[in-house]
C-alpha cells in the first residue's frame, strides 16, 4: 500500500467529495424538536443555570468572536448563538419558568435549522467568548450544547456525519485505516526511524491522527524520534491509533464516550501508564479534559500532549536540543484546545526558546489567540468556507505582524488550516510543526 | 391627607411586602438553579487552588485583558462609572444611611450632599448612555429582550424620583418622597424576576469560571 503524502489540494479535494452520499435523517419536525430539548435537558445542570442567568446580555462576546469581527454580522455574536438553550431553559428548568413560559416562544424546527449554521458554520468552539465576558459565563460550552442538541435533532452538517460514521463503523476515516498505517510504519522504518507498533505491552501509548498520517506523516516520524531519543517504552497500536475524536466534533456525545471507552479498553490491555496525544488539539481536549467524565470514571493513565512530553523529558535530561544560530524567529499559533482550554501554553514557547529562536508574540496570544479558523470540523464544512477563510485572514494579519519568518504550531488541524488559508490568499508564510522542528533539533 | 397616606403606605405595608418578595425571589431563584446541581468533573486537575483560582476570577473579571480592552472599552469604562456612582449615591447618603440603619442596626459616616447628587446625575447619565447603546448597536439590539429594557427603567425610576425629591422638583417633597419609595419598591419587586438578579449570581459564575479554567491550569 502507497504510504506517501497527499498535498493539501489533494486533501481539499478530498473533504469536497465529502458528505456527498449520507441521506438527509428523515424525521418529523416534533421529534427533531424533542430530540433537541432532550439533549439540552442531559446537559443543562447548575453551572449552566448559573450562567443563563447571569447572562447580562451585554453583548461583550462578540467583541472576542473571530466570526463577528471579521462579519459584523451580529448574528454571530456568542450570546445569539445560545439563544435557543436560554429559550428553552426560560421556558422549561428555570426556577422562573412559570412566569417566563408565556412569554417565551418555544423552540421550533426552524429555528434548529437556522441555528445549524450559527454554531457549526461560524463557530469553532474556540473559547475566546470565554475569557472576554465580564459575568465569566462559560459561552462556549453554551453554544457547544446547542451544537449537541441539533445534532440530536438529525440535523448536523452531512460532511460531519459522515467521518463521524466511519470512525465508528469502519473505525478510520479519511481512509486511514490499520493497513495504511502499517504501510507508514514500514515506510519510516525503511528511511530509518523506528515506529514500535502493536507492542504487547508498553509505558507510554502514541496516538496519531488520520490528517497526519496522509498530510503530515513527518509529524509521526517525528514523534517516534522523540520518544526512541527519550528511551522510553513506547508504541502506537493499530486498533487504537486515532486521536480524533468524531463524536465531540458532531456534538455526539453518546459516540464521543464509546470512542473514549474503545481507548481505554485498549491501553488497559497492554498496561498503558500515559497516553501520548500528538499534535491535535482537540484530541488532546477530549482525551486529557473531557475522557475520564467519558468514561465516568477515572481514566487509568496519565494523558499528555507532545510539548508537555518534550518538555518533562528535557527537564530530567533525557533529550537535548541544538540551538539555533541563524536567530531565526518564530511566531507560535496556540491551538485553542490545546492553549486556552487545555493550559498547554508555556511549555511549546519554552521549547523553541530552548532551541534559540526568537520567539514572537501575536498581539492576542495564549488565553486571547485567535482560532485559526478551522477548528472543530469547521475545516471540513462546505458551507462554512468563506466563513473560515475570514476568521483565518484575522489570524494571518496577527501572525504577519510579528514579522516572524515562520509559523510554529502544536496542531495539525490548525497547520492544514492555516496552510489552505494561506493558499487561497497567495501567502508564503511558511507553517511548520512543532514536533517536527523538535526533532529536526535532537542532540546526539 | 391622601398624599400622607401613600406616603404611610409606601413606607409601611409597600416597603414590607416588596423587601419580602425581593428575599423571597431572590432565594427561590438561587435555590432553583443550585438545584439542577452538576456532576463533578473527574479529569485529573493540573492545578489545585480551586478556591485560589475562583476568587482569583472574581476580581480579575472586573479588568478585560489587553486583547480585548481596546473594543470594548465604552462599556468597560461606562460600567464602572454606573456601578460606582449608584453605589455612593445608594449607600453614603445620609437619609439613605438612616433607613439602613433601621434595618441592620448600625450606620456608617456619609457624604455631602453635592457629592451624592453629583453621583446621582453620573449615575443616571451612564444609565441613558448605555440605554441608548443597548437600542443602538445592532448586536444589543437584537439580543435584548423586553426585560433589559424595563430592568434599566424600573432603576432609572429611583434615580430621577431621588433627584426631584432632593431638589424638591415637580411636586410637593411628600409626594416626591413617596413616589421614591414606590420606586424603589417596584424595583425590589421586580429584581427576583428579571435581569437585575446579575447582581447575585456575578461573582458565583465568575468563581465557577475561575475554578474550570483553574483545573486546567488556565488563568481566567
Amino acid at each position: 500500500m502507497n504510504a506517501q503524502a497527499i498535498s493539501v489540494q489533494e486533501f481539499q479535494a478530498r473533504l469536497q467529495n465529502l458528505g456527498k452520499d449520507v441521506a438527509p435523517t428523515d424525521m418529523p419536525d416534533d421529534e427533531r424538536v424533542k430530540r433537541a430539548k432532550q439533549a439540552f435537558m442531559r446537559k443543562l445542570d447548575g453551572r449552566r443555570a448559573v450562567d443563563l442567568d447571569t447572562c447580562i446580555h451585554c453583548g461583550m462576546c462578540a467583541e472576542a468572536c473571530p466570526f463577528y469581527e471579521a462579519t459584523q454580522n451580529e448574528k454571530y455574536a456568542p450570546v445569539y448563538k445560545y439563544r435557543l438553550l436560554r429559550r428553552f431553559y426560560r421556558r422549561e428548568m428555570s426556577p422562573m419558568r412559570w412566569l417566563y413560559k408565556p412569554f417565551t416562544r418555544d423552540i421550533t424546527a426552524d429555528d434548529l435549522r437556522e441555528w445549524k449554521h450559527y454554531v457549526f458554520d461560524a463557530c469553532t468552539g474556540c473559547a475566546r467568548c470565554d475569557m472576554i465576558c465580564p459575568m465569566g459565563i462559560n459561552v462556549s460550552t453554551l453554544i457547544r450544547v446547542v451544537r449537541e442538541g441539533i445534532g440530536a435533532a438529525g440535523l448536523m452538517p452531512d460532511e460531519l456525519v459522515q467521518l463521524k460514521q466511519e470512525q465508528e463503523d469502519e473505525d478510520s476515516f479519511f481512509g486511514v485505516d490499520a493497513d495504511r498505517l502499517q504501510a507508514l510504519v514500514n515506510q519510516l522504518a525503511g528511511d530509518g526511524t523506528d515506529v514500535p507498533l502493536d507492542k504487547e505491552s508498553a509505558d507510554f501509548m502514541l496516538l496519531t491522527t488520520a490528517a497526519e498520517v496522509l498530510l503530515f506523516p513527518g509529524a509521526l516520524a517525528a514523534n517516534a524520534k522523540i520518544l526512541n531519543k527519550a528511551g522510553v517504552s513506547w508504541s502506537l497500536y493499530s486498533d487504537a491509533f486515532e486521536a480524533a475524536n468524531w463524536g465531540y466534533i458532531a456534538g455526539d456525545t453518546p459516540m464521543l464516550q464509546r470512542t473514549m471507552k474503545k481507548l481505554v479498553a485498549k491501553a488497559s490491555a497492554v498496561g498503558i501508564k500515559t497516553v501520548i496525544v500528538p499534535e491535535s488539539g482537540h484530541g488532546y481536549h477530549v482525551i486529557r479534559w473531557l475522557g475520564a467524565n467519558a468514561i465516568k470514571d477515572d481514566l487509568p493513565f496519565d494523558v499528555l500532549s507532545m510539548p508537555e512530553f518534550i518538555a518533562e523529558q528535557l527537564a530530567e535530561g533525557r533529550i537535548a536540543l541544538e540551538e539555533q544560530s541563524n536567530g531565526a524567529s518564530v511566531a507560535y499559533h496556540d491551538p485553542c484546545r490545546l492553549a486556552r482550554k487545555g493550559g498547554v501554553m508555556e511549555e511549546p514557547r519554552s521549547i523553541l526558546k530552548s532551541m534559540g529562536f526568537d520567539v514572537r508574540e501575536t498581539h492576542a496570544h495564549g488565553r486571547e489567540n485567535y482560532c485559526c479558523g478551522g477548528g472543530c470540523g469547521e475545516f471540513a464544512l462546505s458551507s462554512a468556507s468563506e466563513l473560515r477563510q475570514k476568521a483565518f485572514e484575522i489570524k494571518k494579519h496577527e501572525l504577519d505582524e510579528t514579522g516572524a519568518d515562520q509559523v510554529v504550531t502544536g496542531c495539525a488541524s490548525c497547520r492544514y488550516n492555516l496552510m489552505a488559508g494561506g493558499e487561497k490568499s497567495g501567502w508564503q508564510m511558511p507553517i511548520n510543526s512543532l514536533v517536527e522542528t523538535v526533532a529536526a533539533n535532537l542532540a546526539d | 391627607m391622601e398624599n400622607m397616606t401613600l406616603l404611610e403606605f409606601a413606607r409601611g405595608p409597600g416597603m414590607q411586602w416588596a423587601l419580602w418578595i425581593f428575599c423571597f425571589g431572590v432565594l427561590w431563584r438561587i435555590v432553583g438553579a443550585m438545584y439542577l446541581l452538576g456532576t463533578r468533573d473527574r479529569s485529573k486537575h493540573r492545578r489545585n487552588h480551586y478556591v485560589r483560582d475562583g476568587f482569583r476570577a472574581i476580581l480579575t473579571r472586573s479588568t478585560p485583558a489587553e486583547a480585548f480592552e481596546e473594543k470594548i472599552r465604552f462599556q468597560h469604562l461606562t460600567g464602572y462609572a454606573w456601578h460606582i456612582a449608584l453605589f455612593v449615591s445608594v449607600l453614603f447618603f445620609a437619609p439613605h444611611i438612616l433607613f439602613f440603619e433601621s434595618i441592620l442596626g448600625f450606620s456608617w459616616p456619609h457624604l455631602p450632599n453635592t457629592i451624592i447628587l453629583f453621583s446621582a446625575a453620573v449615575a443616571t447619565a451612564m444609565l441613558i448612555a448605555l440605554l441608548v447603546r443597548r437600542a443602538t448597536h445592532p448586536v444589543q439590539k437584537l439580543i435584548s429582550n423586553v426585560d433589559d429594557y424595563l430592568s434599566v427603567v424600573l432603576v432609572l425610576l429611583p434615580l430621577l424620583t431621588g433627584i426631584a425629591a432632593f431638589a424638591h422638583v415637580g411636586a410637593r417633597y411628600e409626594t416626591l418622597f413617596a413616589i421614591h419609595l414606590l420606586s424603589v419598591e417596584l424595583m425590589l419587586i421586580w429584581f427576583p424576576f428579571g435581569k437585575l438578579m446579575h447582581t447575585m449570581m456575578t461573582f458565583p459564575a465568575r468563581y465557577q469560571a475561575g475554578t474550570f479554567f483553574g483545573h486546567r491550569g488556565v488563568k481566567a
